[in-house]
């Protein structure tokens, strides 16, 4: 994996703009991210949203993957859920997690950025203070994120966040197709963050997904509208989802709260602790 | 239920106390104008409430010992966070999970990984929606106070409704009215002579309740100036399973097991085929 930030380059950053310890946070240096946004009308749950869903998103996988691609698709059309971890609330983590099931809310602050979302209770937090990787860090879903503000224009303002994330944890996938990242997790994700010169109320975040599992570094280019009236509606995976998970396979649960097979011709669980 | 911010109140400290930051967004926003609550927060002291002072009604007295009966033959009682539900308000106050505190103009975000711990104060001066989905951590507005006449807030009044059950105050099950008309006040300020140790003095109003319950709760900022912060995603290796209204262990090799002694295994009547 190609690792772009390097020690010097955060410390200078830090040194030549970094308002740390600030009291007085001068929104007008920074684009204005904040609020609450959402894929655009007509949008799907797929991560390349200029490219169909499945098949379609051509994803860049290596032989090795693109045949667990395959085999799970085939389990889903069986009506499995594939390589997809999430129907048991598992986080989509990065990069899945800017599909932006659910809006997200932005926060700048001058130390951090905050990608509050509230499908799986995800919260990202980009750190813009300066700081290196950690050497020991637990690995999470939507990993460790280091920031750096870009591109100041004539008044100073920036035009742009750029992020780096690593320490990533699995399973994770692109999507609810199930296309694999790789089980090493040393995937590291770029993305460039910046609104739309023309329309300040569109977001642009061009990803760049690097894995093992891929053939060559993957990128696609998200777009998310910002919402004018705002409501954060709570998204509970947990209550009243009917997926449960046993043994490695997943099982429905009914309307009358008995458990069911989720495909046809599934064996009822192994009930060997029961007397 | 106690309304104590009307709407006219609430436009009146909006116009009055928070002009800069109602209707069009400052730009600079001067954060020496509030408490510092930067960092990470972490609880003093358990996660609960005094079950043994919570002044509940005799009705709902009998659903919390029928709760803890329940849990001393092994099962979960009334609580409904076994299976990552979110604890909701005033439970996510507890702190499981450490905490963070961001305060801007018009909101002030209280960030917890736990469950689904993630609250918004709104701080705009906006009044209570009309029609609005109830959800476990309902929806709060806060006020900043002075009180001291120093130019400096050093106080949030914050009050939360629109709450969506089941919810409890703690692992025990201690419950709350099933009508949810919760209404939750919080008085969330730092300490007069220790700016590292936060105060939140919660009072719920109930109607499982006799009266208001009171709770002070304290949090201490870590001393990092990176501090770690842990995902916590209980789906994440969760070994409950709810199946109906009964709750199963899936053993770490992932067979499903009884929670509680001579417990039935479930009903397979949807099933052709068994493994045994």
């Amino acid at each position: 994996m190609l690792y772009r930030t390097a020690i010097g380059a955060v410390s200078l950053a830090l040194v030549m703009g970094a308002p740390i310890g600030a009291r007085a946070f001068d929104e007008s240096k920074y684009p204005d991210f904040a609020g609450q946004w959402k894929r655009p009308n007509g949008i799907g749950n797929q991560f390349d949203i200029d490219k169909p869903k499945d098949r379609g998103q051509q994803v860049p996988l290596t032989p090795e993957f693109q045949k667990i691609f395959e085999e799970g698709l085939k389990d889903q059309e069986a009506g499995g859920q594939g390589n997809d971890p999430t129907y048991i609330c598992i986080p989509d983590g990065m990069p899945r997690v800017m599909n932006v099931i659910f809006p997200m809310e932005i926060v700048v602050t001058p130390t951090t950025t905050y990608m509050i979302v509230e499908y799986l209770s995800q919260l990202r937090r980009i750190y813009t203070d300066g700081r290196d990787f950690p050497k020991d860090y637990e690995p999470s879903f939507t990993g460790y994120s280091i920031g750096k503000w870009v591109e100041p224009d004539s008044t100073g303002r920036y035009q742009a966040l750029e992020a780096e994330t690593r320490l990533l944890k699995g399973p994770r996938t692109y999507d609810p197709a199930g296309a694999p990242l790789h089980p090493d997790n040393d995937s590291v994700i770029r993305e460039r963050i910046y609104l739309d010169k023309a329309d300040h109320n569109l977001l642009r975040d061009d990803i760049t997904t690097e894995d093992h599992a891929l053939t060559h570094p993957w990128t696609v280019h998200k777009r998310y509208v910002r919402v004018e009236n705002p409501i954060y509606m709570e998204a509970s995976c947990s209550e009243g989802n009917p997926h449960v998970r046993i043994d490695g396979q997943n099982y429905m649960l009914s309307a009358d709260g008995h458990l069911m097979p989720a495909k046809k011709g599934q064996k009822a669980p192994d009930l060997r602790y029961f007397k | 239920m106690r309304h104590k911010f009307s709407a006219a109140s609430l436009a009146i400290a909006a116009a009055l106390a928070l002009p800069a930051f109602v209707g069009t967004p400052a730009h600079a926003f001067d954060q020496s104008k509030y408490p510092d609550l930067h960092g990470q927060w972490l609880r003093v002291g358990s996660p609960r409430w005094d079950d043994a002072h919570a002044p509940l009604t005799p009705e709902y007295q009998a659903i919390y010992q029928a709760n803890l009966k329940d849990m001393a033959e092994g099962g979960q009682g009334i609580d409904p966070t076994y299976t990552c539900m979110s604890p909701g308000m005033p439970r996510i106050m507890n702190v499981y999970d450490p905490m963070e505190v961001v305060v801007t103009p018009g909101t002030t975000h209280i960030l917890i990984q736990h469950i689904h711990d993630g609250r918004r104060i709104f701080t705009d001066g906006r009044d209570w929606p009309k029609e609005i989905d109830p959800t476990f951590a309902g929806y709060s507005i806060g006020k900043w106070r002075d009180t001291t006449g120093s130019e400096r807030f050093d106080l949030l009044e914050v009050e939360t409704r629109n709450l969506m059950g089941p919810r409890v105050y703690d692992s025990t099950g201690l419950p709350f009215h099933e009508d949810n008309q919760t209404v939750i006040d919080e008085r969330i300020y730092l300490d007069k002579a220790d700016a590292n140790l936060l105060h939140d003095d919660i009072t719920v109003h109930d109607h499982a309740l006799t009266g208001p319950f009171t709770a002070n709760k304290k949090y201490s900022r870590t001393p990092e100036a990176q501090p770690v912060w842990l995902e916590s995603q209980c789906p994440d290796g969760n070994h409950h399973v709810k199946i109906g209204k009964e709750n199963y262990y899936v053993s770490e090799t992932g067979f499903l097991m009884p929670a509680k002694k001579n417990q039935a295994p479930p009903d397979l009547k949807y099933f052709k085929q068994t493994q045994k």
